[in-house]
């Protein structure tokens, strides 16, 4: 901690040590990275099931929003009993905007869903179905707040102007498109557990997802590349030391590469048997390359220095 | 307020008389002295920059505070409500100047531990912890107890080189709009769009 503090009085890039692991708090501080994570892989398969028609993983997705998400972040704050005041400032606070987001999918998304859990408790719903007027507009409304919370934690780190790798627009998109390729892993390892969707259309879906998220990793590398002093730092911690390991090593080459391959072989040569247990591998790898990608991008984050 | 660069030695006296006025606990720095290493061999110099809460007119800390704590005054001190504060600390990633601190519990500065070491750290414990409390953001706050008393903020009374002048920026006859006109008064990291206040004086 005295290296710490001595770096943060030198005027020089100063790493951020208030969100992520290793922080201040080195664990507490890790929650907020596990409500991003848990946030984006649940809305993400709240809307992947729901477009899909596969109402139980939706169900899922939503108890990953509003246990795990809501949970972690409790955790993380300093005083999580006073948790309703952050909703208080939409206008112009981003965690406010999310977290009312949150809120309303969890509020809407049940009741999208009260035709297919209701029978499970013993109740006879007439009220709406999954596919009249009214569980379409519920199901509207869930999607776009879905989507909102997929993207604001990109635009909180977008909002925070002295840290040149964070302030891009390219944050919320990654977000966007790593949350849903999220939710599909987390479809296709239900459906290896229980069935339920076509392992072809997962596929599909996976293969377009995984090519979107290696060229915007590519797009933010080159960003980066070509951005200030500290973004160039940035960018120097995220391809050497430890954050590399995460990013390169993990998000990278085990998240996208590997799975990458994993889909190609099973598309041109199919394995019979072997294929779930493969496509399996493949969206748990996702999942912790989904992992790794949010956290070298917290850990990467450096204030440009004063002067 | 303005910083006179020319004549701050780096003596770190404001930064102890901030922590002596606001019983701040350890690793947290509400006034700071940055080092600053510049020039070439063998024409190399180092400069001390003293940094605080810049108080901006436009601050980035207010507008991303989801709960409201953090306020701008009528007088243009940006103030943390710690009883709003809900210690998610967006402010503190947000703020360009690293002028915000979360505390998650007050420390002993011998210990180490939160049970006060001595009766002037029970002292100092109690004091921080009405004035501020834990789990919570806390920053400068220009001595605004200070200053409401007619008194000037402790680091500008404790700068033994007389480098910080305290004033009203708006009255173009105050000392420190005739200084900042005169000596070419420049800010940090204009370029963000925090409007802030507090003006740096050049070496030369």
């Amino acid at each position: 901690m005295a290296e710490v503090q001595q770096k943060e009085m030198m005027c020089a890039p100063r790493a951020q040590l208030e969100w992520g692991f290793g922080g201040r708090r080195k664990i507490r501080d890790g929650a907020l990275l596990v409500a991003l994570f848990i946030g984006g892989i649940g809305a993400g398969q709240f809307v992947v099931s729901s477009w899909l028609l596969y109402p139980f993983g939706a169900v899922v997705g939503l108890i990953f929003v509003a246990v795990g998400k809501s949970a972690a972040h409790l955790v993380y704050l300093g005083r999580p009993a006073r948790f309703l005041r952050l909703f208080m400032k939409p206008k112009t606070s981003w965690i406010s905007r999310g977290l009312i987001a949150m809120m309303v999918l969890v509020v809407f998304g049940a009741a999208y869903l009260a035709p297919y859990l209701a029978p499970m408790v013993g109740i006879n719903w007439t009220l709406w179905t999954l596919t009249d007027a009214v569980g379409r507009s519920l199901f509207g409304v869930a999607m776009v707040a879905a989507f909102i919370v997929m993207i604001y934690d990109g635009f909180v780190l977008n909002s925070c102007k002295s840290i040149s790798s964070w302030h891009t627009m390219l944050l919320p998109v990654m977000f966007f498109f790593y949350s849903v390729a999220g939710g599909v892993a987390m479809s296709t390892l239900m459906t290896t557990l229980f069935g339920g969707l076509s392992t072809e259309l997962i596929i599909t879906l996976d293969t377009f997802l995984l090519s979107a998220m290696l060229a915007l990793v590519a797009f933010y590398i080159m960003n980066l590349y070509s951005s200030d002093l500290t973004g160039r730092e940035s960018l120097r911690r995220l391809m050497m030391g430890r954050t590399a390991v995460f990013f390169i090593g993990l998000a990278l080459i085990v998240g996208l590469l590997v799975p990458i391959v994993l889909t190609l072989m099973h598309q041109f040569e199919g394995f019979g048997a072997l294929a779930t247990s493969l496509l399996a591998i493949s969206a748990l790898l996702e999942l912790a390359g989904d992992l790794s990608v949010r956290h070298s991008i917290l850990k990467a984050g450096l204030h440009a220095p004063v002067m | 307020m303005v910083i006179d660069l020319k004549r701050c030695t780096g003596c770190f006296g404001c930064v102890i008389a901030c922590k002596a006025e606001h019983h701040t606990p350890p690793k947290v720095f509400w006034a700071k002295v940055l080092r600053s290493e510049g020039g070439k061999y063998p024409n190399t110099n180092r400069q001390p920059i003293p940094v605080i809460c810049m108080h901006c007119k436009e601050p980035e800390c207010e507008k991303v505070c989801p709960t409201g704590a953090t306020s701008k005054r009528e007088d243009g001190i940006v103030v943390v409500d710690h009883n709003k504060c809900v210690g998610c600390r967006y402010c503190v990633v947000a703020c360009p100047y690293g002028a915000r601190y979360f505390v998650a519990k007050w420390q002993d500065y011998f210990t180490g531990k939160d049970i006060p070491s001595s009766k002037y750290a029970e002292y100092s414990r109690r004091k921080w912890l009405e004035e501020s409390d834990k789990g919570v953001v806390t920053k400068c706050t220009f001595c605004v107890e200070r200053v409401q008393k007619g008194l000037l903020p402790a680091c500008v009374l404790a700068c033994p080189a007389e480098a910080r002048t305290f004033g009203d920026l708006d009255d173009p006859n105050s000392e420190v709009s005739k200084l900042i006109k005169k000596r070419h008064g420049f800010r940090l990291k204009e370029e963000i769009g925090t409007d802030p206040c507090v003006y740096y004086l050049p070496t030369r």
